[in-house]
């Protein structure tokens, strides 16, 4: 049995497992799946209009009733700044002729917005039992407006000090995301990523720090890593690109591919995909202009000029623009029934701490 | 109850609790502290001091317990002759790190003691049980001192599975207490070393200042990079880096470290003088990012206890439990 109940009882699942929201790669079918195996399913919203995220969690409710994760960015929307604009567009242009592309045609701006009174509105109509935000909270009459609803909120932590601070604004759960993890580094009150501690590193430190339960993320896997982080003090953990191959993902087949290839030491922390730093696998564009540069513009409108790219580059079956956000774990990931995975890795960390607690 | 793994039998210890071999500060004070507490200390040889080897080797006759004697492979080669002089000591196990153990290996099994060697790849591994490694030391990036970039959660498993049971695997890099101990076993580690843990300690002999230092260290207030290698002109192989607690002189220049290259010699003489003068807002503090985990200086054996009795409360479920 679990040496932890605490997450258990705040989320009512049958594990302590958080399939992580995963913007872009995964929508209510991998949700489903998850949370039919045991684990608490996150739709990623950050990507998705009102009206699409309402529609995927009425979908969920329909085909489960577990509980159900919707998540949010709710980073603080900076201005498009056009001299940045001007030397993003210049970085790019060798990129644009060699895909034969127009630079001056119109683009979509990259669609990651904050958690605002529109989606507050969804959030307030579908009741879901619980919210998760990156990046921080949204301003506090929002939050408040979330928990009257019900919602237990949870966020992330890649410092003792942002664990605190979520604590103190209100977090009923912490996620305590270690280096390792795939995708954005969930930090808000630093943008030095060398800050970030590993997160065997990370989750005792937190743990002593907050009274509320902590969830251990990145680079945990396997039954083992899921042991290790109760022994650390974690009352439950985040897994996402273990995910990232069952047959529910909309991960594409070439992406499938890349990862199922990949290493430890395949994946990179870059900013030049979206302007945020994110760990994902290393690909031609984060090669030749970053993975870190000082050019990129600030989160998302790094992205926008990149849409074109890579859907020139896709379409002709290329990854060399393609955020394909992995942790450092993705040698583990396996090609499986997100339930059949779900039930698999709790078995394992299961079977493991039984074992030696024998 | 003790808790016995394959690293406790082959070493003789009562618990698998292993002492960094720190360079210097890691003295026989220290190694006979853990080592009559049941765990394993190990000298630290570092560069290759040679009358501090001799000296701290000749102290080591009084000690009763196992103890090992570490070096900094690619440094020691340059004094092959440190090697005669440690294994006269009667170590149970000489600890090589960053570099090709093979060319120690013969002399140190010729003399009857064990080999362990420190890896931060799976080629390394490779490298070292080919050599004859006995034990194997996976190190992760959150480790203080030298050491390269894959994470703890990551190498600790994946030299696990490439030992394959041959050798025991001991974990290494941010771990500071009985619940990273646990965390450890549970990950299929059979020990732990833990160096900035140790280091805070009544017993090492480090400057009472750097311990103070780490005590009062959040885990955001280390950095890995080269700023103090250069700085002190010695010239680290790739892919090895230092973690240390940020200071001053590692905010001054990371991120300028070609421009402290093309300065080296001014900022040597500079670095030199203030570390001698103890100002640690200048000389490096080494240490890892468990840092946020220690907050005194106690004794040794207070250390290797209070590891010992919680990793054991949590393995018997009486820690981290909260009722149903």
């Amino acid at each position: 049995m679990w040496p932890d109940h605490r997450l258990i009882d705040l989320f009512r699942t049958e594990f302590p497992i958080v399939l992580a929201p995963m913007a872009g790669v995964m929508d209510a079918e991998l949700v489903i799946a998850a949370a039919q195996g045991g684990a608490l399913g996150s739709l990623p919203c950050a990507m998705l209009s009102a009206d699409k995220a309402r529609e995927q969690v009425n979908i969920i409710r329909q085909r489960v009733s577990a509980p159900v994760n919707m998540n949010f960015f709710c980073h603080k929307q900076a201005p498009v700044d056009p001299s940045q604009e001007a030397a993003w567009k210049e970085r790019l242009a060798s990129y644009y002729r060699e895909f034969d592309l127009d630079p001056a045609a119109p683009i979509n701006a990259a669609n990651r917005a904050p958690f605002d009174g529109a989606m507050c509105e969804v959030v307030e109509e579908l009741k879901p039992e619980i919210v998760s935000f990156h990046f921080g909270l949204p301003e506090q009459g929002l939050l408040a407006r979330v928990k009257a609803a019900g919602c237990k909120v949870i966020s992330s932590a890649t410092t003792v000090r942002e664990a605190i601070w979520l604590e103190e604004n209100g977090a009923d759960a912490i996620i305590a995301q270690g280096a390792e993890a795939g995708g954005h580094r969930g930090m808000f009150l630093t943008d030095d990523i060398s800050e970030q501690p590993g997160t065997f590193a990370l989750v005792p430190q937190v743990a002593d720090a907050v009274h509320v339960p902590v969830i251990a993320a990145g680079g945990i896997a396997d039954g083992r890593g899921i042991a290790a982080a109760f022994a650390l003090g974690a009352a439950g953990v985040q897994i996402g690109t273990a995910y990232l191959r069952c047959p529910e993902s909309k991960v594409s087949a070439p992406a499938r591919l890349a990862l199922a290839q990949g290493r430890d030491d395949s994946t990179v922390i870059t900013n030049v995909m979206t302007g945020r730093p994110a760990r994902g696998l290393a690909n031609r564009f984060m090669r030749e202009v970053g993975p870190i540069s000082p050019v990129a513009p600030a989160f998302p409108h790094a992205a926008t000029n990149l849409a074109p790219l890579k859907a020139a580059a896709e379409k002709q079956g290329r990854l060399d623009f393609t955020n394909l956000w992995a942790g450092q774990a993705v040698r583990v990931g396996r090609d499986m029934p997100a339930a059949e995975l779900t039930r698999a890795l709790a078995g394992a960390a299961l079977a493991r701490l039984a074992k030696l607690s024998a | 109850m003790p808790i016995s793994t394959p690293l406790t039998s082959l070493l003789g210890i009562r618990h698998p609790v292993l002492s960094a071999p720190m360079a210097i500060i890691a003295g026989s004070r220290l190694v006979t502290a853990v080592g009559n507490a049941g765990g394993f200390g190990i000298l630290g040889g570092g560069y290759g001091d040679k009358d501090w080897l001799v000296q701290e080797a000749a102290k080591l006759q009084q000690c009763s317990a196992p103890f090992g004697i570490g070096f900094i492979t690619w440094s020691m080669a340059k004094q092959p002759e440190l090697l005669d002089i440690a294994l006269e000591a009667n170590p149970r196990a000489i600890m090589l790190s960053f570099g090709d153990p093979k060319p120690f290996a013969p002399r140190i099994k010729a003399a009857g003691c064990l080999l362990i060697c420190q890896v931060q790849t799976e080629d390394m591994a490779k490298q070292a049980l080919d050599a004859g490694a006995d034990i194997l030391i996976a190190q992760g990036t959150e480790a203080g001192g030298h050491g390269a970039s894959r994470t703890t959660l990551d190498i600790v498993p994946a030299i696990v599975d490439f030992a394959a049971g041959r050798v025991p695997v001991v974990a290494a890099g941010g771990l500071a207490d009985g619940r990273g101990l646990a965390a450890m076993l549970m990950m299929g580690a059979s020990g732990v070393l833990l160096g900035t843990r140790f280091y805070a300690s009544v017993e090492c002999d480090g400057a009472d200042e750097a311990k103070k230092r780490i005590c009062a260290a959040t885990t955001s207030d280390t950095v890995r990079g080269m700023v103090f290698d250069i700085s002190r002109k010695i010239w680290w192989p790739a892919p090895f880096t230092a973690r240390t607690l940020i200071n001053d002189h590692a905010r001054r220049w990371a991120g300028r470290e070609t421009e402290l290259v093309h300065n080296v010699e001014a900022v040597a003489a500079a670095y030199a003088a203030e570390r001698d003068a103890g100002n640690y807002d200048v000389a490096a503090v080494f240490a890892g990012q468990a840092v946020g985990l220690i907050h005194d200086i106690p004794p040794a054996a207070e250390i290797v206890e209070r590891l010992v009795s919680e990793a054991d409360q949590i393995l018997a479920g009486r820690r981290n439990f909260q009722a149903a």
